[in-house]
């Protein structure tokens, strides 16, 4: 007991310090900040480029920057990559919505529900174990190089991510508030509207977040193991042909999609959740 | 005080007649949480239930509530078995129970909602109580906006405006500091004296139970506690609750009931220092 006691006032004596001097440290403006980023990117790709020119790295393993930024120009300039990247959007979209779909409803019956989560639990964790990227294969001769075998491989990656995030969100959702509310005279509808969707909603979001990204991973994975469009499609195109140049300007264009459409969720995430207190944002 | 239906003495506004409730332990034991419990609640009557800690005050309550089913013994309500969820009753709880994502006018409106009142009657009639507990210019906050004691005013509002007969209340002022607390026992009283509900408050603390109730019911030391003793409080009303601790009938009554109080708290403390006697 007085171990115990002593070991934690050592602890909080000595972090104490150093919670003092991040208070007392003035924090840097927003424009500053993004300066700081601006020169950070410029000196790292700076670099880089040197670094190539100067012959220390191999240009056929990283391609110049500048070359790189210039296959991206050609690329979006010449409309060549717009149809593939529609295709993989268009899987990613699917997979996104069908996965987060299944996810959402099969975590609010589960946690609603306590036979049917008990029944199913070791299923759910035995597929869950499983590497998803072995099911790729299996998907391409079930469903063929269309867009089909990649909107099933994206849906095993989203489906579980949205679907533990929601049973845990659900699940510890606070007792008051579903005492007060069933108090209050609410259905079993109305407890899911009032408390279960808006209490898991934190929860759902911070799943959304991965499972967009990995809605888009799986199309491309999938593409890139088997298909005849798509970004994945392009860059193992590129890979084929030794032009590392293409494989980075794939992974460059996909980075900026998946960026703009985590700005999107963020932005939906604080309308959704602006009864939240700032700080905790 | 006396209601017009006593010939009926059926008609408790929450009646426990001995009431058991058990909980299986993880050791695969039974714990009795409450035992034998004999409560009967007139309608319009102040009760509160004081006990020492871990004596099952929450357990008697959420039976009364509906929200646990007793293991033995029945629950009635103004005649009627309670099953399920008691629809006469609302219920305060101890922790805050707002929901944090609806505004204070729409968690003071959800009961109404819920039972299919229009949003714009329900907005009305919440305007109405939220200028009753001083919250008119607080409507379109969310909770986490507000002030302890103000989030209590809004519970407040939320449990009163479905028009409940039976006000059931965990300890509802006990997270609040001890100025706000009496500020908010005297609004409670003057809200309940035009209301004519029957009220069963929990707590822990003597003084708040005696100068609040028209009875005071006393637990015994848990675990299988069950009524001790039950005391008439004949102060008359309406009472000024921040003088009436000086109230020479108000001292009398305390130093009678905590001198029973006194025995099954001791008792409490008794068995939690065997019990760390044993762990050491």
């Amino acid at each position: 007991m007085t171990i115990v006691g002593s070991k934690k006032n050592g602890l909080s004596a000595a972090l104490e310090p150093g919670t003092r001097r991040r208070t007392a440290r003035t924090e840097m403006s927003p424009l500053a900040m993004r300066s700081t980023q601006l020169l950070l990117t410029l000196a790292v790709l700076g670099a880089w480029e040197l670094s190539v020119r100067t012959g220390v790295v191999d240009e056929f393993f990283f391609p110049l920057p500048s070359d790189i930024f210039q296959t991206v120009w050609v690329w979006v300039s010449s409309g060549f990559v717009f149809p593939h990247l529609w295709v993989t959007m268009q899987e990613a979209i699917l997979a996104f919505i069908v996965g987060a779909a299944a996810g959402l409803l099969l975590g609010f019956v589960l946690a609603r529900v306590r036979f049917l989560e008990r029944l199913l639990d070791p299923f759910l964790q035995m597929f869950n174990a499983l590497p998803r990227v072995v099911l790729a294969p299996i998907f391409l001769l079930w469903f063929g190089l269309g867009i089909w075998s990649k909107v099933a491989f994206g849906f095993t990656l989203v489906f579980f991510i949205v679907f533990f995030n929601t049973l845990e969100g659900v699940k510890s959702v606070d007792r008051v508030l579903v005492d007060n509310a069933r108090m209050l005279g609410a259905s079993e509808k109305q407890l899911l509207r009032h408390v279960f969707i808006p209490s898991a909603l934190t929860w759902i979001f911070s799943s959304l977040h991965i499972s967009v990204g990995f809605a888009i991973t799986g199309a491309v994975v999938g593409e890139y193991l088997g298909a005849s469009a798509g970004v994945g499609y392009a860059i193992a195109q590129a890979q084929g042909v030794f032009d590392t140049k293409g494989v980075f300007a794939g992974m460059f264009i996909l980075m900026i999609v998946v960026l703009i459409i985590d700005l999107l969720v963020n932005r939906l995430e604080r309308h959704l959740l602006r009864w939240r207190p700032v700080q905790s944002s | 005080m006396m209601p017009a239906a006593q010939a009926d003495k059926s008609k408790y506004a929450v009646e426990l007649a001995g009431c058991t409730r058990q909980f299986p332990t993880p050791g695969g034991e039974t714990y009795f949480a409450v035992r034998d419990i004999n409560l009967k609640v007139e309608p319009g009557r102040f009760v509160s239930i004081v006990g020492p800690t871990g004596s099952g005050k929450s357990t008697i309550l959420n039976m009364a509530a509906g929200l646990l089913n007793p293991s033995a013994g029945e629950v009635m309500s103004f005649g009627e078995p309670v099953n399920g969820v008691n629809r006469r009753a609302s219920y305060m709880f101890q922790q805050d129970p707002l929901l944090p994502w609806k505004t204070v006018i729409d968690n003071v409106s959800l009961g109404l909602t819920m039972a299919g009142v229009s949003k714009s009657e329900a907005h009305a009639e919440a305007r109405r109580w939220l200028e009753k507990v001083g919250l008119k210019n607080f409507a379109d906050r969310y909770p986490h906006q507000l002030s302890g004691g103000m989030r209590k005013r809004t519970a407040i509002a939320q449990a009163w405006i479905v028009n409940p007969d039976v006000l059931l209340m965990d300890e509802p002022f006990s997270a609040l500091d001890v100025q706000t607390r009496q500020i908010m026992e005297n609004e409670l009283l003057q809200l309940w004296q035009e209301s004519g509900k029957a009220v069963v408050f929990i707590t822990h603390d003597l003084d708040e139970a005696i100068a609040l109730s028209d009875e005071v019911v006393i637990l015994g030391a848990g675990p299988g506690s069950t009524v001790v003793g039950s005391y008439e409080i004949d102060i008359p009303r309406p009472r000024d609750l921040l003088d009436i601790r000086d109230d020479p009938q108000f001292v009398a009554l305390h130093r009678e009931i905590w001198g029973r109080l006194k025995i099954e708290v001791s008792k409490t403390y008794e068995t939690a220092m065997a019990e760390e006697g044993d762990v050491a």
